[in-house]
């Protein structure tokens, strides 16, 4: 399966706690979606 | 990467990070570095999972992590402690509308970052998709095959996700790069679990996709989904109640005015207790065995159109533990046993696949079955609570569990074997006990049993 499928049903919340679909992100825009090892 | 955000923007792209730790260290680390774009928590690594990222300490505590920290020092960079999972790993991708990916980096130990000219270049539009998949190593295969035999034995491990984590060392990533447009699938109880993934995996690699569920509501909320995230139209909803040999009547004569590729015999329960169908059959018997043997006697005419049609049934792990019944398989002379029904229906879909598979030899329609390890599904959750308690912590999620449906389903190298029982992309063994084996009698018995039933719905 494509890495975008199985991102795009993925909901996560954002630093304030509002919930956004992976998916919606790349719908309109490219995206550079970067994935750090951890904050701080 | 953040220093290069308004070259970014300037692309029409915009900058996403995801982070592992909780939301209150995301707001700290945004203030601290300046971020103004999107920033998303992911405490449970589900992206990080679902986007194949590296996690473990030998990946972390790699011999080039001293390079990789003294290259982060020199660059001004100091570690102040770790607010998140310390042994995960991150990784960079470029996604462009339509879901197609134009770079990929998966860091291989701390500290191994992506050239960001190169991210930058992927955003032209001129750019080339980058390939899904790395190329297999054949190396990192040959390994992979040789832990497998070694976790083979120890059921907590081969069943669960580390298993399948071995094992897919092994897999090689070309068997799912495959075009299934122009292919018609059917996937029965495909509104959740499983059946979702594999309904999804099939769609997002061009199928024609049937999702065949009990409630049409629950159907078209999966579907739906499934749209969203594959992007194709070509998702739709059928109802069916496999306990119902009616409604498998009914279903079957809407599918079959069409060819038919694949049929994935997915849908099942585990009640708690012992309920009678309108047809007079025990619930598990009935949605296990009866429903789907009455739903591919009906849909072979549509089978039968395609060039390589495959059916697929999923079995579970659990069935190991059973010998086929045939002498109370509707539970009237027993006390009632949810767990033992739901084994003893899944040794009989193994059995069945096995008689499909024979009764088929000639027509290139292919049978198989498989089970899917511990997976984590709302049937585990709601079934077998204390088990999922037990082991939650290294469950298969349901797309790891729909591995090897959707290879059965879809992988060139799975087009010629038949009557087969395959776990984690291999062929198995359907016994391990020596109680547990069926006889010739049992065996045309069981057929017979399932004929009888179908004809009494006529």
């Amino acid at each position: 399966m494509r890495v975008a499928t199985r991102l795009a049903g993925i909901e996560l919340d954002d630093w304030r706690g509002r919930p956004l679909r992976l998916g919606t992100l790349w719908q309109e825009q490219p995206v550079v979606l970067v994935f750090i090892r951890h904050f701080g | 990467m953040r220093d290069r955000v308004d070259e970014i923007r300037k692309q029409g792209a915009e900058l996403v990070i995801v982070g592992n730790g909780a939301a209150q260290f995301a707001e700290a680390f945004r203030e601290d570095l300046g971020i103004d774009g999107p920033l998303l928590v992911d405490p449970e690594l589900r992206a990080y999972r679902a986007a194949g990222l590296r996690r473990g300490r030998v990946e972390v505590l790699s011999p080039r992590l001293a390079g990789n920290a003294l290259r982060a020092l020199r660059a001004g960079f100091r570690q102040e402690g770790v607010q998140g999972d310390p042994w995960q790993l991150g990784g960079v991708f470029v996604i462009r509308p339509g879901g197609e990916l134009a770079f990929r980096h998966t860091s291989r130990e701390a500290g191994d970052h992506p050239n960001l000219d190169d991210v930058l270049a992927a955003l032209a539009p001129s750019a080339p998709a980058v390939e899904e998949e790395p190329p297999a190593n054949p190396a990192v295969r040959w390994i992979g095959r040789g832990l497998a035999r070694i976790v083979d034995p120890a059921i907590p491990v081969s069943f669960a996700r580390p298993g399948l984590q071995l094992r897919s060392l092994a897999f090689d990533p070309s068997d799912l790069d495959v075009d299934l447009s122009g292919r018609r699938c059917v996937v029965t109880g495909a509104n959740s679990g499983l059946g979702y993934e594999a309904a999804l995996a099939l769609a997002d690699l061009g199928a024609e996709v049937v999702l065949a569920c009990r409630s049409l509501a629950r159907g078209e909320e999966a579907a739906e989904r499934i749209r969203e995230q594959t992007g194709s139209s070509r998702v739709s909803v059928e109802t069916i109640d496999l306990s119902d040999l009616a409604s498998v009547r009914e279903a079957a004569a809407r599918l079959v005015v069409q060819p038919l590729d694949v049929l994935i015999h997915n849908a099942g329960l585990l009640p708690e207790e012992r309920i009678e169908t309108r047809d007079g059959l025990e619930l598990t018997w009935a949605t296990h065995v009866i429903g789907p043997h009455l739903l591919t006697r009906l849909l072979l005419p549509a089978l039968e159109k395609s060039p390589e049609a495959r059916v697929v049934w999923v079995s579970s792990g659990g069935m190991y533990t059973r010998r086929l019944n045939l002498d109370d398989p509707n539970w009237q002379a027993r006390e009632y046993d949810g767990v033992l029904a739901y084994a003893e229906t899944k040794r009989a879909q193994v059995v069945l696949a096995e008689l499909w598979a024979e009764k088929l030899a000639e027509s290139g329609i292919r049978v198989n079955a498989m089970h899917p390890g511990w997976a984590d599904t709302p049937g585990v959750r709601s079934s077998l609570p204390g088990f999922f308690r037990l082991t939650q912590a290294i469950l298969r999620s349901p797309a790891e569990g729909a591995d090897t449906v959707v290879w059965l389903a879809a992988s060139p190298r799975a087009a010629d074997v038949s009557g087969r029982f395959f776990f984690d992309r291999e062929p198995r063994q359907t016994h391990y006990l020596p109680w547990t084996r069926e006889s010739e009698e049992d065996r045309r018995q069981l057929w017979q049993r399932c004929e009888a039933a179908c004809s009494d719905a006529t």
